[in-house]
């Protein structure tokens, strides 16, 4: 390749930017005036969209190969910049560039792009002139696709965002932290009523402070302040927050602002706010050597566009979720679920539960049916016996004489309520049966014993277990005799089934749970609660997006040969990460394949904090929804394997009814300890159970600003309290459960409760002192020697 | 520090007119964090002897978001040590959110600290990062500008060895002469009134919890005893998570005032020290031979303690997030309460949200095996001891 440079011609001078969403170019000529400038979404299409650029600064403006320079910069530019002969300005290099050049005075440079952001604060002057630059691209909190994601949830345009404001709106707490929890609290409040402006100024509010709590690094933003990238630019009320935040700030540090100059010229966002990043290329530029930069022309790029590209795809993607078809069969024949399962399907027949069918079609996010419940495409598959575990299980019609005395468990979950009902002496499962929730337990109550009393024909009830939701309020209410904690029950069915089991991996749709199980009790327990990454939903809605079905998302899965490397971490960069690598070429099965690989990474390390799997033990069992997809345990097999090479993995025969089959199992060791009688009421007081329920603005929750429109449900319970000093009194011998709450602080009626509540508490410390007590109470007092 | 000492005969002489100085007017602002939860007496005590009125004794409230929110945003430093990083809104509500301003803030740097096991462990210290806390969070406050002048404060940071008491007069007045205009002798006299201050709020926990064991002792009941640092007892880092056990009915002890009385120790120790295992009951060189932390050797001892005593059926250990000085104690003292058949329960990686759903889970699992277990785990450690409990 000849670099001649032509002497005495114009050379003009491109600075281009690919960021994550958007591409844009300036184009300089030699006395260093712009001559064209433009920015585009590329729709994930980076190198097409630089090429189309390229052509049109060619064609229309003279940009000429082996004369003029081009310079590169963004997230993008990696790949597409060698091939042009273009060189890469790192991105804060550049926008420190231009605004240096162009906005002297500015101290704080806040730039937010798509899914990254930065903040550059300047200090000092002329030679000692310094700057600190933090910026952040892991987490989708405080950039623009945070608003962008949930906006389009929403139903708003991109235009009609850009003029939404920030001041004057009520701000309500959302997650500043992930974009997918903010998805989430901006569906609570949306269905709590809360009018989307407020929706969206609280979005700008938690970028800005996301910005200002993870981005400042202890330095005080000073004016001048300089708002850079996309959406500094194009939403008024991100600028209207900032305004109000830097405000504040000032007045707290009594910044001194310079006088008669209007606080709205303290804060810039110029209208070429997308452009700095390239312009600063170009500032850059300008000094390098005269060889650096050279543009060679689109040929390369545009031969990368058509063949390179996927040419690459099989050289950067690595190896399907099996090696060897024999591998994949030894797999299935471990892991198959066909011989000691039921299918969803012979589950509800055996039942004939006419109000599962009612409601399966309303409730389309069923957690416990997300996954594969069956693999079974490949004849040769079926009928193979699976030694580890041979369970009876009975459903349907099972024989009178085991029904004739049961110990029944009960789980009412927030998506299903189950029953499972055992033989007291020998445990023996006999009988299942699930209901999905109707938000009201009464209701689900009376649904799961109407199949028992169905299936037991007078059979006799000697002691009954809960678990799940509101377990302590259903105890009173169906008389059970155990009112068992989730851990607990999972932890009693695992090490029924597995003796030797020392760690419980449980992934719902919605949740990821880990147990850590230790000389026969829960040791430790992780909830992910911080972050949405590796719960089975986002799994769920990317097949859904290529068309596959839940039931044969594990077969479609297992067919990829090979697959695309994808990110651990953040779900919402995960979308785009997914956008990207199908743009090179992935099917739908690969990318699912790769989704499932990676999915135990972010179960484990990411969502559940265990960066040291040997100290979780080496018999693990899986369970919940996501597990009965096969290609995640595929996955996850191979993943715990590698980390514990002698490790024992199994899925647990009977995952969704296991928290019902724990609950049956403590109520039969109280069976057998006690010489009581079961408390149980019978089906005739819960088929006959008297309550009323109220919705109305005294049931709204109080105790933050998403007020959560509650529903009180008064159970006629004998014996009860009442709630006299309630806003809603509920009399004497009413029992009362409160749902619809979107947390567990609004299990707490009102200030009143927590009077009553904390009279009985304090009367347990008196009785139960805790050092730390006194303390907190006069250790900062006043010297009593 | 020796040269401090040289220099100190060629200062003012102001002993006889310093002791009419009126200092009830100056309001000194103390930072309630880290290592101010186990010395908390010793200032109070020593800023009273100087002629602070004790009202003038600011302490900023317990550790929250909302502080580190409203005072703290944008003053951090990179500090992986939440309770560290925490600091800063201490330093930001005491500075912005006092009605009556305070003049003084103090905020010392502890390098030792007193400890019961002093005299049978290899040393005391403070974990640096924690020590260091005030210097770099402080930092954060003069970056650009000094915040504490612009505030008219007084920043004062004595250099403290409180395992050491007689050097810390020298100590003391080394670093706050010039902010209290104090002289060596009332310094002196000071720091003995908050050494005889915290002495006797210790002894008076301690025995506090006597009287819990001798309750449980006397009802055949058990109680749970808490292994951590002493800022764990600020609801914003240890996050109450012990309350919701004792709203279950366990009294909560916690091992920085388990009594030591030498009847209690020698009942709980006795077999080790005569098989020659260990020369005391302080004595930890058996489980800990590099004891050089003072926070640490405690939560070791403390562990074979709750091995042993029979009423302790449950250990709670609480940690912050990535704590460099927790991470090797996890698994000995876990093995050493759990081999005993107690029941032991970590709550690790705290940092400033408490996790409440898992928490409340938690707890109640937590709940069910102490109920569950505890009648059997008092029998079998009360089977191992030979001898009589010393009070029944």
């Amino acid at each position: 390749m000849h670099n001649k440079k032509q002497e005495n011609s114009p050379s003009l001078i491109c600075g281009m930017d690919v960021g994550s969403t958007t591409c844009k170019y300036v184009l300089t000529n030699e006395n260093g005036e712009v001559i064209s400038k433009f920015y585009d979404r590329h729709n994930t299409k980076q190198a097409e969209k630089v090429l189309e650029f390229l052509t049109r600064l060619e064609k229309e403006f003279g940009f000429t190969p082996y004369r003029d320079k081009i310079f590169f910069t963004g997230t993008g530019s990696g790949i597409i910049a060698p091939k042009v002969g273009g060189k890469i300005i790192q991105e804060v290099v550049a926008v420190a560039g231009a605004v240096e050049k162009m906005h002297p005075n500015v101290r704080f440079v806040s730039e937010i792009g798509g899914e990254d952001m930065k903040t550059i604060f300047f200090s000092g002057e002329g030679e000692t002139k310094n700057k600190q630059v933090l910026m952040q691209a892991a987490c989708s909190g405080g950039t623009g696709t945070f608003v962008e994601k949930t906006a389009k949830k929403l139903q708003i345009s991109s235009e009609a965002l850009g003029q939404m404001n920030y001041e004057g709106y009520t701000l309500h707490k959302i997650s500043s932290k992930c974009g997918i929890f903010a998805e989430a609290d901006s569906n609570t409040l949306l269905k709590a009523g809360v009018p989307v402006e407020e929706i969206i100024a609280s979005l700008f509010e938690a970028v800005v402070y996301q910005n200002l709590a993870s981005l400042t690094g202890g330095n005080t933003p000073f004016p001048q302040i300089l708002l850079l990238g996309g959406p500094n630019l194009y939403f008024k009320g991100l600028q209207q927050a900032w305004r109000v935040h830097l405000m504040k700030i000032w007045k707290e540090r009594n910044v001194a602002l310079p006088e008669g100059i209007p606080v709205e010229d303290l804060i810039l966002v110029p209208a070429e706010a997308v452009y700095y990043g390239a312009m600063g290329c170009i500032e850059i530029g300008k000094n390098e050597t005269s060889t650096s930069g050279a543009y060679v022309g689109s040929s390369t790029l545009k031969w990368w566009i058509e063949e390179g590209q996927h040419e690459e795809k099989k050289k950067t993607g690595k190896q399907g979720l099996w090696e060897t078809a024999e591998e994949l069969q030894s797999f299935m024949k471990e892991y198959s679920p066909e011989n000691n399962e039921l299918t969803e399907e012979e589950k509800s027949e055996g039942n004939s539960c006419s109000f599962v069918k009612e409601f399966e079609i309303i409730n389309t996010e069923l957690v416990e049916k997300n996954g594969c419940a069956s693999i079974n495409e490949k004849g040769e598959l079926t009928g193979l016996e699976i030694d580890s575990v041979q369970l009876p299980y009975v459903t349907g019609k099972p024989s009178v004489d085991k029904l004739s005395r049961v110990i029944i468990g009960c789980d009412f979950g927030s998506t299903t309520a189950k029953a499972v009902c055992i033989s007291p002496e020998t445990r023996e499962i006999v009988f299942s049966c699930y209901a999905l929730s109707k938000g009201n337990p009464i209701e689900d109550a009376r649904a799961l014993f109407r199949e028992v009393k169905e299936a037991l024909k007078g059979g006799e009830i000697v002691g009954v277990g809960v678990t799940g939701y509101g377990k302590d309020l259903l105890k009173n209410i169906i008389g059970a005799d155990c009112a068992v904690v989730e851990t607990i029950a999972h932890a009693t069915a695992g090490f029924h089934f597995f003796p030797d089991a020392d760690c419980i991996c449980d992934v719902g749709g919605v949740d990821v749970k880990i147990m850590i199980l230790k000389n026969g009790t829960v040791s430790d327990f992780r909830l992910n609660s911080q972050c949405s990454s590796g719960n089975g939903a986002f799994l769920q809605g990317v097949a859904e997006r290529f068309g596959i079905p839940l039931e044969t998302m594990a077969d479609e899965a297992f067919k990829a040969k090979s697959m695309p490397i994808l990110s651990m971490g953040c779900g919402v960069f995960l979308q785009s990460d997914i956008v990207n690598q199908q743009r090179k070429g992935w099917q739908g099965q690969e990318i699912l394949a790769s989704l499932c690989s990676i999915l135990p990474l972010n179960v484990w390390v990411y969502a559940g904090g265990l960066n040291n799997l040997q100290s979780a033990g080496r018999k693990f069992i899986l369970q919940g929804g996501t597990h009965k997809n096969l290609a995640v345990v595929k996955a996850q097999v191979d993943f715990i394997k590698a980390k514990v090479p002698d490790a024992e993995i199994v899925v647990h025969p009977y995952s969704g009814e296991a928290g019902a089959i724990g609950a049956a199992f403590v109520a039969a060791d109280w069976y057998q300890e006690q010489t009581g009688k079961t408390e149980f009421k019978g089906f005739e007081i819960i088929e006959k159970l008297t309550y009323k329920t109220s919705t109305s603005t005294d049931t709204v929750c109080k105790w933050c600003t998403v007020n959560c429109q509650r529903t009180f449900i008064d159970v006629e319970l004998p014996g009860s309290k009442g709630r006299q000093w309630s806003k809603v009194p509920a009399p004497e011998g009413w029992e009362r459960v409160i749902v619809n709450n979107s947390c567990p602080k609004g299990l707490i009626e009102d200030a009143g409760e927590v009077k009553e509540v904390k009279t009985e508490i304090e009367r347990i410390k008196n009785e139960y002192p805790n050092i730390a007590d006194t303390v907190r109470e006069e250790a900062f007092g006043r010297v009593t020697v | 520090m020796n040269i401090q000492t040289l220099l100190t005969p060629f200062a003012r002489k102001r002993s006889a007119e310093s002791l009419s100085k009126d200092r009830s007017k100056i309001r000194v602002g103390i930072p309630k964090v880290l290592n101010i939860w186990n010395t908390h007496q010793f200032w109070i005590g020593f800023l009273t002897g100087i002629g602070i009125k004790h009202t003038n004794i600011i302490f900023s409230s317990n550790t929250s978001e909302e502080q580190a929110r409203e005072f703290g945003k944008g003053r951090g430093t990179v500090d992986c040590c939440y309770p560290v990083k925490a600091m800063s809104g201490h330093y930001g509500e005491l500075i912005f959110g006092q009605k009556n301003k305070i003049n003084v803030l103090l905020s010392p740097l502890i390098y030792s600290l007193p400890s019961v096991l002093n005299g049978h462990v290899m040393a005391s210290n403070t974990c640096t990062r924690v020590m260091a806390g005030a210097e770099s969070i402080k930092s954060g406050f003069m970056k650009e500008k000094n915040v504490f002048e612009e505030n008219g404060i007084k920043y004062a940071s004595p250099y403290l060895t409180l395992d050491d008491r007689i050097i810390i007069p020298q100590q003391m007045f080394d670093g706050l002469k010039d902010i209290f205009d104090l002289s060596l002798e009332e310094t002196k006299s000071a720091v003995e009134l908050g050494f005889k201050a915290l002495d006797a709020f210790n002894t008076k926990l301690q025995k506090q919890g006597r009287e819990i064991l001798e309750q449980c002792a006397k009802n055949n009941k058990p109680c749970v005893l808490v292994l951590a640092r002493p800022y764990h007892m600020d609801n914003g880092i240890g996050h109450e998570i012990e309350t919701d056990l004792q709203a279950h009915g366990y009294p909560i002890l916690w091992m920085q005032y388990f009594p030591t009385d030498p009847d209690l120790m020698n009942w709980l120790f006795e077999e080790d020290i005569n098989s020659g295992r260990i020369k005391s009951p302080f004595d930890i060189s058996d489980v800990w031979p590099s004891s050089y932390s003072s926070n640490t050797n405690e939560i070791l001892w403390a562990a074979k303690i709750a091995a042993k005593c029979p009423w302790i059926t449950c250990v709670i250990r609480l940690s912050s997030y990535e704590c460099g000085m927790d991470q090797p104690t996890f698994t000995p003292t876990q093995k050493i309460v759990e081999n005993s058949g107690t029941l032991f329960f970590k709550f690790g990686d705290l940092d400033s949200t408490k996790p409440t759903g898992s928490v409340r889970i938690r707890v109640e699992t937590i709940v069910h095996y102490v109920k569950k277990n505890s009648g059997s785990i008092i029998e079998n450690k009360l089977k191992r001891i030979k001898t009589k409990w010393p009070l029944e």
